[in-house]
């Protein structure tokens, strides 16, 4: 796994490459964690290189979710393959956190 | 580095040359530990074996058998394999050095030697030795910890499954370490109807056992016979979403009428029920809409039911993930698509042999690569 941020006009872009899973899930955490120690209420997950997502995964994005429900904030997950979004989708997380095709379009949903 | 060595650790010198050793010993006195000497290689291997001191000081020049020889003696034998050896010698080659550091010794002392030196690396091994145990013995008690959780894990799984009219069952859970958070129970209600709950905890061992314990535990604790899926499982995700983060569960419930041949259904983040029609000789995902795993946050929506009606011949599965996502050392998962086929193999006439079919099959998949999530599976045929 390869995690990536950065903030560009006040969101912060979280971007997730290869395989969310058990083992690479608590760097993940940490790296998640840390984005989000500032002050922003605007999350973007750009998963379009995501390749695997276990539950381990889901954990962690469910916990930065949970954290700007209680900012109040927005956060998206964007671009998931299809094998991700099923996943994503079978285990009901689709009601809990906003999923949109591409990245252009998570912008446009945490600018509305 | 603080002197904690004991006057039950021991040290045993090895040299052929009495003065050698007796200088070593008036060096090593004042370190704390008992010393023991051996003037020969096989006496050396004979004290070693017997004594299992904490450290051995080494010579390699030795008449009867060479401290090389004694080394890769001492860590072929289990009892002798994890003493420390440092080898003292007036051989001060690098290549000398480099092979008694291969054969597995943890430090090479050249002669002649600086007392201070000695003992500095005398305590520094027998500090690295002691920790060394330190963590192994916590390792034991931690994992002796976790199989007592196993054992009583394995007890709130039932014993037998019950015997229904016209629908024959077989389970299969394993973990993957010792304790898991994998769950599934059944239960009779009134009319010929039966209550089935599988449910899967994020994560595993410990954290995830007590999740499934908790599961186990509020369901049993169901205050009226649990008829509705939906209501089972708001019951169970209003109590878990109290203890559950930053974990979750997933759960699927699904109340089977022996009667009428029905299975109504309710899914939060389980996998799909898979279902084997035997008229079509086809197996597929049952699609039925579920509601996000529970222990997250209450339902505000209405939970779905997904009713079928099963023929006989028909196989009814459920699973957790640890199966679906079981993976080969390629990397690649097993996946749902996969565990259809064995689901349909003719030759099957039990819902064992369903069982042994669909693990033959994964095990063929993973080859050796362990499973890294425990696995559960509940199968019923309808006669």
């Amino acid at each position: 796994m390869e995690i990536t941020q950065q903030e560009e006009n006040g969101i912060v872009s979280i971007a997730i490459k290869g395989r969310l899973d058990a083992d690479s899930s608590p760097e993940a955490e940490k790296v998640v964690k840390q984005a989000l120690e500032g002050p922003t209420t605007r999350v973007l997950f750009n998963l379009g290189a995501l390749e695997y997502l276990s539950s381990a995964g889901l954990r962690v994005l469910l916990s930065a979710a949970k954290e700007m429900r209680r900012r109040e904030g927005k956060i998206v997950l964007c671009a998931l393959n299809e094998f991700v979004k099923e996943i994503f989708e079978v285990s009901g997380f689709q009601s809990l956190i906003p999923i949109t095709d591409s990245v252009e379009s998570g912008i446009e949903v945490l600018s509305s | 580095m603080e002197n904690k060595n004991s006057a039950t650790e021991s040290i045993l010198l090895v040299d052929d040359n009495p003065t050698n050793l007796q200088v070593l010993f008036q060096t090593l006195e004042g370190v704390g530990c008992k010393l023991l000497i051996a003037k020969n290689g096989n006496g050396a291997l004979a004290i070693a074996g017997k004594a299992r001191p904490d450290l051995i000081l080494l010579d390699i020049m030795m008449p009867d058998i060479d401290g090389y020889e004694v080394c890769r003696q001492l860590k072929t034998a289990p009892a002798t394999a994890g003493i420390p050896v440092i080898f003292l010698s007036a051989l001060g080659e690098t290549e000398d050095k480099v092979k008694g550091l291969k054969l597995g010794a943890v430090d090479y002392i050249t002669k002649p030697f600086q007392p201070d030196e000695v003992i500095a690396r005398v305590n520094t091994h027998l500090t690295i030795h002691r920790l060394k145990r330190e963590v192994e013995n916590q390792k034991d008690q931690l994992e002796h910890e976790l199989e007592v959780v196993s054992e009583v894990q394995r007890k709130l799984l039932p014993k037998k499954l019950p015997e229904i009219n016209g629908f024959k069952l077989a389970a299969h859970y394993e973990t993957s370490r010792y304790a898991g958070g994998d769950y599934y129970d059944i239960i009779e209600l009134s009319e010929n109807r039966w209550g089935f709950l599988i449910a899967d905890a994020e994560g595993h061992s410990a954290p995830a056992a007590v999740l499934m314990a908790m599961t186990c535990a509020l369901f049993r604790a169901y205050p009226d016979s649990p008829d509705d899926p939906a209501a089972v499982l708001h019951y169970l995700n209003r109590h878990l979403c109290k203890v559950a983060e930053p974990s979750f569960m997933t759960a699927l419930y699904a109340v089977y009428d022996a009667g009428l041949q029905t299975m109504r259904i309710a899914r939060a983040g389980q996998p799909l029920p898979m279902i084997y029609r035997a008229s079509e000789s086809k197996a597929f995902e049952l699609d039925s809409p579920g509601v996000y795993p529970l222990g997250i946050e209450p339902y505000e929506i209405e939970i779905p039911v997904t009713e079928i009606k099963l023929m006989p011949g028909d196989r009814f599965l459920v699973y957790t993930d640890g199966l679906s996502e079981r993976f080969n050392a390629a990397g690649e998962s097993y996946g749902e698509t996969r565990l259809l086929k064995p689901l349909a193999t003719a030759s099957a006439s039990t819902p064992q042999d369903v069982i042994a079919a669909i693990m033959a099959d994964v095990e063929q998949f993973a080859l050796d690569h362990p499973a890294d999530d425990d696995q559960a599976l509940l199968l019923g045929i309808v006669e």
